[in-house]
């Protein structure tokens, strides 16, 4: 069952088209990376799907139920965690808690036992009594988590959880959203890619306002199995001399990290190979090092959005 | 119904927790104290700093000089204060992005507004109460002669007009989103009703009768029933800046 279904769902905000038909289906049980550039219109979606955000057109379902804008139902079955969470800084950890889980109609048994528990996974069991306002933005991300599972949604929501974080941070955000997977379904935007490729098991690129790639990692990476093929000469003119000469018009010619390297993008990388071996041996140009470099999601991505 | 006690009780945590709570009732208690005492010791302070041979009579205080240190001090500055206090009431919330969490869990907006709107009414009720009270103690212990017409009447009067601030200080914050619009709206209302005042026609419907004919009250020159259109006008007002604060909250982007 999908526990997200959204479907041809458009958004203008002024003459700014940000969304245009998106399409998007989020099976249970997945940590599900939702992937596009700043301002790709990640948040705005999220924002629709909380009824936090009217949409133009188009429907979203949660658990086979509409969302509405505004008072919408559906949030019972969402945890939400906002890119910058803001709490009440006078409170403790606990209180905050409390109030949340009051808000949600839990007994008070009920949210002492699971806020114990949350506190515990997330790490913030020895500030429990602590005001929020002391708090450093990992540890708010932290707390943001915990509140965000206290009503143990069938979605939880994250929208960038690691972008503001220092690497430390980062990875216990990653390892605590791996470790709840089990529990919820977790939908999780961000532009960092090595994040995605840690934790997710399906991903959905986001790009002009679509949907431009859906599915799992390793079926995204075979349809555009874009392998690359990295030279690197002695000198630049050696490398300028191989690039003029150079030409396939099945080969890409990728930005280079230097000034003596050639990054070649090809759909058929052997044969690209050997006309590439084939060139150096004529012309007598001897590279340094000449490699074959395995598909990332960053290059996946820049073809998607280049 | 749960949700909206719990989000009273976070306000009420946040407004002692902020020293909110203790700024007003201190401020009150100030005043409460000052009222009878100004009233009972400026002639005998103005006798005693007159040059030499210089008499002038002045009039024994009365317990009328103590209401009317009141009816001067709470309605103008008090109400002023009061209003600077609350008037991030919404804002504060807006420019912080503290309710985004609270909504999202499924919080009914409605309950937002009415949470809000009872406990610094609350807040408010008990400020005002501490300096009525201390105001009628001192004055029972300075004045043998306490009678005055109309008095809860009197006092009554004043509490709802303040119970009308607030309500204009939180549909001004969610109109404009900031503190200075709360204000700003409030200012404007005020003036608009001070305008209104002018017009002998309909004076008697405007709320600023409220804080303006106490006096006449306590000194039976006017009835209480000569209030009630004013006060009738200012409950309905009250109710109709709820209900339009509930209504455009509930479309307002977060």
């Amino acid at each position: 069952m999908n526990v997200l279904e959204i479907k041809n769902l458009y958004k203008k905000f002024g003459a700014q088209e940000v969304l245009t038909g998106l399409e998007l289906n989020v099976p249970e049980h997945a940590v599900y990376g939702f992937i596009g550039q700043n301002g790709a219109g990640k948040t705005t979606t999220m924002k629709m799907i909380l009824g936090l955000l009217p949409k133009d057109s188009g429907t979203i379902n949660v658990c086979g139920e509409t969302v509405n804008y505004g008072q919408t139902r559906t949030n019972r079955y969402i945890g939400y965690l906002p890119d910058v969470p803001e709490f009440y800084n006078f409170m403790n950890t606990t209180e905050y808690l409390r109030l949340c889980g009051d808000i949600t109609g839990m007994d008070k048994r009920g949210i002492t036992v699971k806020s114990d528990e949350l506190l515990e996974l997330v790490g913030l069991q020895d500030v429990k009594k602590k005001r929020i306002g002391g708090f450093s933005r990992g540890m708010k991300q932290r707390l943001g988590i915990a509140q965000a599972l206290l009503n143990e949604p069938k979605l939880l929501i994250c929208d960038e959880p690691t972008s503001a974080l220092d690497p430390v941070g980062r990875k216990e955000i990653l390892d605590i959203l791996q470790a709840v997977k089990d529990k919820t379904t977790v939908l999780f935007s961000t532009h960092i890619l090595s994040d995605v490729e840690r934790i997710c098991d399906q991903i959905a690129i986001l790009n002009n306002g679509k949907i431009a790639q859906q599915g799992t990692l390793a079926e995204i990476k075979e349809k555009h199995v874009v392998d690359c093929l990295k030279i690197e000469f002695h000198t630049e003119a050696e490398r300028e001399a191989f690039r003029r000469l150079f030409e396939d018009e099945k080969v890409r010619q990728a930005e280079c990290p230097d000034a003596r390297t050639i990054l070649l993008h090809s759909t058929q990388i052997a044969d690209t190979q050997l006309k590439v071996l084939e060139m150096l041996y004529k012309r007598q140009l001897m590279p340094a090092v000449l490699e074959l470099e395995e598909p990332t999601l960053e290059s996946l991505f820049l073809e998607v959005v280049g | 119904m749960k949700t909206y006690l719990a989000f009273t009780k976070k306000e009420l945590l946040e407004y002692t927790r902020t020293y909110k709570l203790f700024l007003m009732v201190i401020i009150f208690l100030g005043f409460g104290f000052m009222n009878p005492v100004t009233a009972k010791y400026t002639p005998e302070l103005i006798a005693g700093f007159m040059p030499e041979g210089m008499s002038v009579e002045i009039a024994e205080p009365t317990i009328l000089d103590s209401w009317s240190q009141f009816f001067s001090n709470i309605p103008q500055l008090g109400l002023i204060i009061m209003v600077i206090v609350f008037s991030g009431l919404m804002a504060n919330e807006f420019s912080k992005g503290t309710l985004v969490n609270i909504l999202t869990k499924g919080m009914r907006r409605e309950a937002v507004i009415l949470a809000k709107f009872t406990s610094a009414s609350l807040i408010w009720t008990v400020s005002y109460l501490v300096s009525f009270v201390v105001t009628l103690l001192y004055s029972k212990l300075f004045w043998s002669d306490t009678g005055v017409a109309n008095l809860a009447m009197a006092v009554g009067c004043v509490w709802l007009f303040g119970i009308l601030l607030l309500s204009s200080l939180l549909l001004g914050g969610i109109l404009f989103r900031s503190s200075y619009g709360s204000l700003l709206f409030v200012g404007v209302l005020v003036v608009v009703m001070f305008v209104l005042n002018v017009l002998q026609t309909i004076a008697e419907y405007v709320p600023i009768r409220l804080v303006s004919v106490n006096m006449e009250l306590l000194r039976g020159s006017i009835g209480a029933s000569e209030v009630y259109a004013a006060v009738g006008i200012t409950i309905g007002l009250t109710v109709v800046f709820i209900v339009i604060s509930m209504v455009v909250f509930n479309r307002k982007r977060l």
